[in-house]
C-alpha cells in the first residue's frame, strides 16, 4: 500500500559514451607511417584530449531494391565522397552511426573495395549478389538504433577512404537508409613521454589491418 | 499530427514536402465527394528522387502510388490509422485524384517518423 524507496546504498556510474576532455588515446604502431600526425611508425603514440564538440549530421538515401550506394567519409568533390575526415593534424573525430530503422543493411570497407568483416575461407566476403553472402559481416539498423548506438569509427586526417556500403535488402520498392552521424570533435594534444600508467588508462586506437588480422 | 485539406485535382497536391531524415506516414484521410461532380478515383502518392546508386547513376524523379481508392458521387469515406498502417512515403506525400473537383475535399493527416 505505501512503499517508500530505501537510499540506495551505493551508485552506478555509467561512463560516458564519448571521448571527454581530459581523456587520453593511443594510436598503435599499425598506423601508417605516412600519417605523421599521429603515427609513430615502430611507436605508438599517445595524445590527451583537449576539448571536444559534438556535431550531428544525419544522412538519407532513398535506394531502390536490391542495389547500393557507397558513402565514402573522405574528403573530395567525387560524387559517393562525404568530407567527414578532419582536415587538421590534431584533430580526431570519434563517430558514433545510429541507423534508423528499415530494410537494409551496411558493410564497412577500408579502403575500397576491401571489406573490413569477412572470414577467412577463401570466398568468405560479403557479397551484395548473392543472397547469403549480402549478409555476412553487415550491420543491420537493430545493431545500432540511433537512440543506443553502438557503432563507433575514429577518423583522423589524411586516413584511407572509410567506405559504407548501404544495401537496400528485397521485399520493398525502395527504401530510404537514414544514418544518423554524430562527430565527437577531438582537439589533440600530444603527450611527448606517455608513463605507463597513462598508456594504460587511454583508449587504444587499432588501426584496421589489426581489426582484419591482416 | 499536422494534417492538410485539399480539394481534387489530376496534378498531385502536396500534402507534406520531403525530409531527407524522416519518412511521412499517413494515419488519418477523409474524401468528402458529398458535393463532388462525379465518382472520384484517390491516389496517395510518394514522390521522390532516388539516391545515385550502383545500379542507377542517373536517377530521375519516381512517384510511387501507396494508395489508391474510389469514392463514390455524393458518399464520404474515412481511412483511420488502422486502415493506413504500413503506409510509408520517403519523399513528398500527395494525393491526387482522376478529375479536377472544387466540391470533392481530400483531408490528410500524417505523422512525420
Amino acid at each position: 500500500m505505501l512503499e517508500l524507496t530505501p537510499r540506495p546504498q551505493f551508485t552506478v556510474v555509467t561512463p560516458p559514451k564519448l571521448l571527454q576532455e581530459g581523456y587520453l588515446v593511443t594510436f598503435t604502431k599499425a598506423w601508417p607511417s605516412t600519417m605523421t600526425n599521429i603515427s609513430g611508425g615502430k611507436e605508438p603514440r599517445t595524445f590527451r584530449v583537449e576539448s571536444t564538440n559534438q556535431v550531428p549530421y544525419p544522412r538519407g538515401y532513398i535506394i531502390p531494391t536490391g542495389d547500393f550506394r557507397d558513402i565514402d567519409l573522405s574528403n573530395g568533390s567525387g560524387t559517393f565522397q562525404e568530407s567527414m575526415y578532419p582536415n587538421r593534424d590534431q584533430s580526431l573525430f570519434e563517430v558514433t552511426l545510429g541507423l534508423r530503422a528499415g530494410n537494409y543493411l551496411v558493410h564497412f570497407l577500408m579502403p575500397a573495395e576491401r571489406y573490413i568483416s569477412e572470414l577467412e575461407a577463401s570466398g568468405m566476403v560479403p557479397l551484395t549478389t548473392d543472397a547469403d553472402l549480402v549478409y555476412l559481416g553487415a550491420r543491420k539498423p537493430e545493431d545500432s538504433p540511433p537512440e543506443d548506438t553502438r557503432i563507433k569509427m575514429y577518423l583522423v586526417k589524411n586516413m584511407e577512404p572509410l567506405i559504407l556500403r548501404v544495401f537496400c535488402l528485397p521485399g520493398v520498392d525502395y527504401e530510404k537508409c537514414v544514418l544518423d552521424f554524430t562527430f565527437n570533435k577531438c582537439d589533440l594534444r600530444e603527450i611527448p613521454e606517455p608513463t605507463a600508467e597513462q598508456v594504460l588508462k587511454s583508449k587504444i586506437l587499432r588501426y584496421v589491418t589489426e581489426l582484419k588480422y591482416a | 499530427m499536422p494534417s492538410l485539406g485539399v480539394t481534387a485535382n489530376t496534378t498531385a497536391q502536396a500534402i507534406a514536402a520531403e525530409r531527407l531524415d524522416r519518412v511521412h506516414r499517413p494515419v488519418s484521410m477523409t474524401v468528402d465527394n458529398d458535393g463532388g461532380a462525379a465518382d472520384q478515383v484517390v491516389r496517395v502518392q510518394d514522390i521522390f528522387t532516388p539516391a545515385v546508386t550502383d545500379g542507377v547513376a542517373g536517377p530521375v524523379e519516381t512517384t510511387v502510388d501507396r494508395l489508391r481508392t474510389t469514392v463514390p458521387q455524393g458518399d464520404q469515406v474515412t481511412f483511420n490509422e488502422a486502415d493506413l498502417k504500413g503506409i510509408k512515403c520517403l519523399g513528398s506525400l500527395n494525393v491526387i485524384g482522376d478529375s479536377v473537383d472544387t466540391d470533392c475535399h481530400i483531408t490528410v493527416g500524417y505523422e512525420t517518423v
